[in-house]
């Protein structure tokens, strides 16, 4: 999946492979929040990090669906490092979508259960993932219980 | 599964007996005497320690307490993975009773998730039942409950109740032959040594010749490291919700909700 460096993130994103993105949705890392407030082991990927080797180094593509009222984001599709947690996904949407840090955010995946917060990508798409994609279903307010 | 009610009870009833002692840097009014209990290895350290919290803050002043948080020996315990998996994964190889250490001060956001109410510690555990139905039943099984159902499910486990518990599990549990049975099988494995949360992967309950899987089979094909050439287990494997057992079992009858985890010996 190529990727595209983002304009509007706030810093630049771990070493890029492509440069072009693909035709309607671009692609673009998905790795802004770093990992500070992350619980877990994370893989923050800093600007100069070297990458792990093997299957961690590869980047996973997520799909992120509004549901309900809650803001559409411009882009949906994005390349996460498979050890990026559910927490990380969610302070990245809530700095892109310009949500208040207090507000929350739910995470739902199958459209069935939210995953823990310290749960990573890589896991849930190895688990969950169908097409190539994770698809992700987020709102402001609880949609699956 | 059901059929095996002996092991059924065995892990449901299983206990810890844990020694909770106040960190010396917290300020008390008066000497903090350590706290025993037995702790169940299937439930949440936070669902769990009411009565801990209530001894500690008896010689303590408000101020000085916000948000309880649990440490073995430096390593904060994260209170959303089993406590039976928090002990046999730090602290299986010690004396017991396991000593733990309780902090009201300085939370690690880092390491730890917040429980800031037992309806946070409902909503974690609800949501495991949900991600294992859905590698089981393609959450089939789970959607077509009623919301009193899951409250079941959730009040049996809170107020230790196993046939209240059960009459909802078995349904979860069940493995209709005509349908080849689970998906897929939930499991989780933890290791002590590596720096990976858990594994967790697709694993089907059947071979593509139609036998079942073992246990074995899916350490083999998971978590390679773990047998040796011969076949033999390289550790322990201790399942949250069973008790050690040997692999060449079929996964089906050693399975259970959560998962299993395994540490190197």
């Amino acid at each position: 999946m190529a990727e595209a460096e983002e304009q509007q993130q706030p810093q630049p994103a771990a070493p890029q492979s492509g440069g072009r993105s693909d035709g309607g949705e671009e692609a673009a890392e998905g790795g802004a929040a770093a990992g500070a407030a992350e619980p877990g082991p994370t893989a923050a990927g800093s600007p100069g990090t070297e990458e792990p080797a093997g299957d961690a180094k590869k980047k996973i593509d997520v799909l992120l669906k509004a549901v309900g009222d809650t803001p559409i984001m411009k882009t949906k599709k994005w390349a996460v490092e498979r050890t990026r947690t559910i927490q990380g996904l969610v302070d990245f949407i809530k700095k892109f979508l310009k949500l208040m840090a207090s507000e929350q955010l739910f995470i739902y995946v199958n459209q069935s259960f939210a995953p823990s917060p310290d749960q990573e990508v890589g896991t849930l798409y190895e688990c969950f993932g169908s097409d190539g994609k994770l698809v992700l279903h987020y709102c402001k307010t609880q949609a699956w219980g | 599964m059901t059929d095996d009610k002996d092991v059924l009870r065995d892990v449901w009833f299983g206990r810890i007996p844990t020694c909770f002692t106040l960190y010396q840097d917290e300020i008390t009014e008066r000497e903090a005497e350590p706290y025993y209990l037995l702790l169940p290895r299937i439930s949440y350290l936070t669902l769990v320690t009411d009565k801990v919290k209530k001894h500690f803050q008896k010689v303590m002043r408000q101020e000085e307490v916000s948000e309880i948080w649990f440490e073995y020996e430096g390593t904060p315990l994260k209170w959303h993975y089993p406590i039976g998996l928090l002990f046999d994964l730090h602290a299986s190889n010690t004396a017991l009773p396991w000593s733990i250490t309780v902090h009201f001060k300085n939370f690690p956001e880092k390491d730890l998730l917040h429980c800031h109410s037992k309806d946070v510690i409902e909503a974690h555990f609800m949501a495991c039942i949900k991600e294992a139905d859905a590698l089981k039943h393609k959450s089939q099984v789970i959607n077509e409950m009623q919301k009193k159902d899951h409250k079941q499910l959730w009040m049996g486990l809170q107020n230790d109740k196993f046939e209240q518990f059960w009459a909802i599990n078995r349904k979860l549990m069940e493995y209709p032959p005509e349908d080849n049975g689970f998906r897929y099988i939930p499991f989780r494995i933890y290791q002590a040594t590596t720096e990976r949360p858990f594994i967790q992967k697709l694993f089907r309950p059947i071979a593509s010749g139609g036998q079942l899987h073992t246990l074995g089979d899916l350490l083999k094909d998971v978590c390679p490291s773990a047998v040796t050439p011969e076949g033999d287990l390289r550790f322990f494997m201790h399942c949250t919700r069973c008790n050690v057992f040997p692999q060449n079992l079929s996964l089906r009858q050693r399975t259970s909700e959560e998962s299993q985890k395994g540490r190197r010996n």
